[in-house]
């Protein structure tokens, strides 16, 4: 089931707020576990059942982690829990890989990669290292256990979201009109990013891809790539912290316009926050960090993001892509950073970078890839062509919404706007506009079969 | 105060369509799209599959919805392709482009297969009328290369093209439709009658008014409106005898199809895969078959007061091999009357 689609907003949400909102308190978790689970079977039937199996060894494992020799249960957990992403994710990549290298030809396994297998699996992982290191006491309720885990909201598209942000609320939480209210604007804010931007722009690059191609045409695909993964993923971030708020909790942030970084190293302070920190707190620290010889520090940033490239996509592109980053992250570290200051150039430089990248992160046939990136650069292809103009000009709408919404310029704005003498027509015109989108998105949903979100890959 | 607007005006919008979704009694089809829609039976088949589908499907006011996300894209977004039409002047243009090698070399081969296999005692020829966006401003619009259309098509066809394009003015088109009106036709059988030598002389026809026609890329652009269907009959019309391949029907002109979901197919009853029209008062012996698609339906009712009978064949819909079952080639008239909408998307002619 999908956050953008007519079974979710009017009957799954309807029967849930119903549900929710007219038992008890103390019943409230067994409400929410249970639609999460109706949530996740709607998409992926029985696999639900190895979601409560990772919930249940998790929590045992969280419990006897209290106890002696917890080193061995956190070793067992962890092996639990990478081997069930590993064999699901990663299997017939490395039968592949072997058969290529070896000239093997053993049979690829038939496994249906489960949604969301990546962030709950994290989620746990979060949870056993951090009641290791007693910064979190394991969770005594099972229900509450599996309630974190499985909360739909952030189950299949993430954020990451660690036990200790939530455990207080999963106990005890407060819910509000105003709550319910933020929770309402973020969540159609999200849902607007996803059907009316990133869809949209999804429509004009399949149109270009579909004719002759130049030089701009590629540029302008790439642009698209980028602007299509940023919104399809913040605006599922903003739905998964807009309905986390509608029922008292509040998610961490995971996107803080990133596509307006200075520097790469500042890209990945604002790009999914919840994947860096998770690989900065337990990889890259307990790695040693850059608190080791120069070498060694190279190693551990080495790690991180070929782990972070291979968490995206079992498929070489993807560990490219993380390599990629690896290198503008080491070039920025030792040389580039004394001339990276927040000017235009470097504001230049760290979007084309970035674009080129989702160029590799999008396409997975590497044959593919560099005749894309050849045709970035001109080789082959006329500079520009007639089509390209045509659709340029066509849909200069939506890319200029979209590149307003890659800053806060606009919502700033409105900010000063409300502070001044016009607050009550700003607030007015909010209400008309957050259900107006609502009605569009709706019209828009209704008007498209196509919905698949990008980021349920992984 | 503002937090209860919203959080009511978001819960009653969900709550008022999701409980309009459950009481509104299903359709059967959308006229908008010219489609059946999911029905509840579907659900059964694969019901986490399918719900979508048919909630979707079934959406309360989903016309208005579709119409909303039209205007939205078409005004606000100023997409002027969206749906694949352009809309300049109030006529509606479907958007051919890019032109297909492929599907005009595979056209040419197909057309030269049947005349060599099938008409070489035949007079044949054929006729490509050109889609609206003929006439639009191609520096303004993706539009095909016509003038390489035409020419490919001329210098890989083993027999002659009868040249219509330059006969042909946009207003000779429905705004809302593909097609041509009736009475553009009349340029085309003036043309005709040069080239199979028959006595065009003037028949008299009453037009009949059908004031509430909308095409078929009527809903594709948000507030279009109704057009006006002008059909031609007279006594020797209402004296044919017609006969389909697949089902019992005599209409010439069936105007029940004024109350269904598309009222082109007034003309002979719509899509079918091969037509007769007999002409027992005609004043010659000569029979025509025009191999054709849509556009054919609504020029042979005019070809028929000059031909004792004209047969119609859809390549779309029937196996050429099968033709030859029903048909026996000997002598008569034959013209390849196409659109470029299929010589650009050919593969669909059924042709081995």
């Amino acid at each position: 089931m999908v956050f953008s689609s007519i079974s979710f907003l009017f009957f799954f949400l309807t029967l849930l707020f119903l549900s929710y909102f007219l038992v008890p308190k103390k019943y409230r978790n067994n409400v929410l576990l249970i639609f999460s689970l109706i949530f996740y079977y709607m998409g992926e039937k029985w696999y639900v059942f190895l979601l409560l199996l990772s919930c249940l060894v998790n929590y045992i494992i969280g419990l006897l982690l209290q106890k002696k020799r917890k080193k061995l249960y956190l070793i067992i957990g962890l092996v639990f829990d990478v081997g069930l992403l590993f064999y699901f994710k990663y299997t017939n990549f490395f039968l592949e890989t072997f058969n290529n290298i070896f000239n093997f030809n053993l049979p690829m396994l038939k496994i249906i990669l489960p949604l969301g297998i990546s962030f709950f699996t994290f989620q746990n992982l979060s949870y056993l290292i951090d009641v290791y290191r007693k910064s979190v006491l394991p969770e005594k309720s099972f229900l509450r256990y599996a309630t974190y885990i499985t909360l739909f909201p952030q189950l299949v598209a993430g954020p990451i979201v660690r036990y200790q942000d939530v455990a207080l609320e999963l106990e005890t939480r407060q819910e509000s009109f105003e709550l319910f209210s933020v929770g309402v604007k973020r969540f159609v804010i999200g849902l607007a990013k996803k059907v009316l931007i990133a869809d949209t722009i999804y429509h004009v690059y399949t149109n270009i891809l579909g004719f002759n191609m130049s030089a701009l045409s590629y540029i302008l695909v790439a642009i698209c790539f980028t602007l299509q993964i940023y919104y399809d993923f913040s605006g599922y971030s903003d739905m998964a912290i807009g309905l986390g708020k509608m029922f008292g909790f509040n998610f961490k942030e995971n996107f803080n316009y990133p596509l307006i970084a200075s520097s790469i190293t500042d890209f990945w302070r604002r790009w999914h926050i919840s994947l860096s920190s998770f690989f900065k707190d337990y990889v890259y620290i307990p790695l040693g960090g850059n608190k080791c010889s120069k070498l060694l520090n190279i190693r551990n940033i080495f790690i991180v993001w070929a782990l972070t490239g291979f968490w995206h996509g079992a498929s070489w592109n993807f560990i490219m892509w993380g390599i990629y980053f690896f290198v503008f992250l080491i070039l920025e570290k030792f040389t580039l950073k004394k001339y990276l200051k927040k000017n235009f150039i470097a504001y230049i430089y760290t979007f084309i970078i970035v674009v080129i990248s989702f160029v590799i992160f999008s396409i997975t046939d590497l044959n593919e890839l560099f005749s894309f990136l050849k045709g970035m650069m001109g080789i082959g292809v006329p500079l520009y062509n007639k089509e390209v103009l045509y659709l340029l000009k066509n849909n200069l709408v939506i890319l200029v919404i979209a590149f307003l919404g890659i800053s806060p310029f606009l919502k700033n704005k409105i900010n000063s706007l409300k502070k001044g003498k016009l607050e009550k027509v700003i607030e007015g015109g909010e209400i008309i506009f957050i259900l107006g989108i609502f009605i569009l998105v709706v019209a828009s949903i209704v008007s498209s079969s196509f919905n698949p979100f990008i980021y349920f890959r992984f | 105060m503002k937090e209860k607007i919203v959080s009511i005006g978001f819960v009653g919008i969900i709550f008022t369509f999701g409980f309009l979704s459950l009481v509104l009694k299903d359709k059967d089809i959308s006229l908008v799209e010219r489609r059946k829609l999911a029905s509840v039976g579907t659900l059964k088949e694969d019901f986490n599959e399918n719900l979508d589908k048919y909630l979707t499907d079934q959406f309360p006011l989903r016309d208005t919805f579709l119409t909303l996300n039209s205007a939205f894209n078409r005004y606000f977004l100023n997409n002027k392709d969206y749906n694949g039409v352009y809309l300049k002047d109030d006529y509606i243009f479907e958007r051919l482009y890019p032109l297909d090698n492929k599907s005009i070399n595979n056209f040419t081969n197909k057309i030269n297969y049947i005349k060599e296999k099938y008409l070489k005692n035949n007079d044949c020829y054929y006729m490509i009328i050109p889609d609206k966006s003929y006439f639009l401003d191609s520096n303004k619009y993706l539009t095909i290369d016509y003038d390489y259309l035409y020419s490919y098509l001329d210098e890989n066809i083993n027999f002659s093209r009868i040249d219509i394009k330059n006969e042909l003015k946009l207003d000779d088109y429905y705004k809302t439709d593909i097609h041509l009106k009736q009475k553009a036709y009349f340029k085309v059988i003036d043309k005709l009658s040069d080239y199979f030598k028959f006595n065009n002389k003037d028949i008299s026809y009453t037009e009949k008014v059908y004031s509430d026609f909308k095409g078929a890329s009527f809903y594709k652009v948000p507030f279009s409106k109704p057009e006006e269907l002008i059909y031609l009959t007279n006594e020797i019309l209402e004296n044919v005898r017609v006969k389909h391949l697949e089902y019992k029907d005599n209409y010439v002109y069936k105007e029940d199809a004024f109350n269904s979901s598309d009222a082109y197919n007034v003309f002979l009853s719509g899509p079918s895969s091969l037509i007769e029209i007999i002409n027992d008062n005609a004043y010659t012996d000569k029979e025509l078959i025009i191999f054709r698609d849509s556009f054919g339906s609504s020029i042979a009712p005019l070809l028929v007061p000059f031909y004792k009978k004209i047969t119609l064949v859809d390549l779309r819909y029937i196996n050429m091999n099968l033709v030859n079952n029903y048909i026996t080639f000997n002598n008569q008239d034959v013209l390849f009357l196409y659109s470029t909408l299929i010589v650009n998307n050919s593969f669909i002619l059924k042709i081995n």
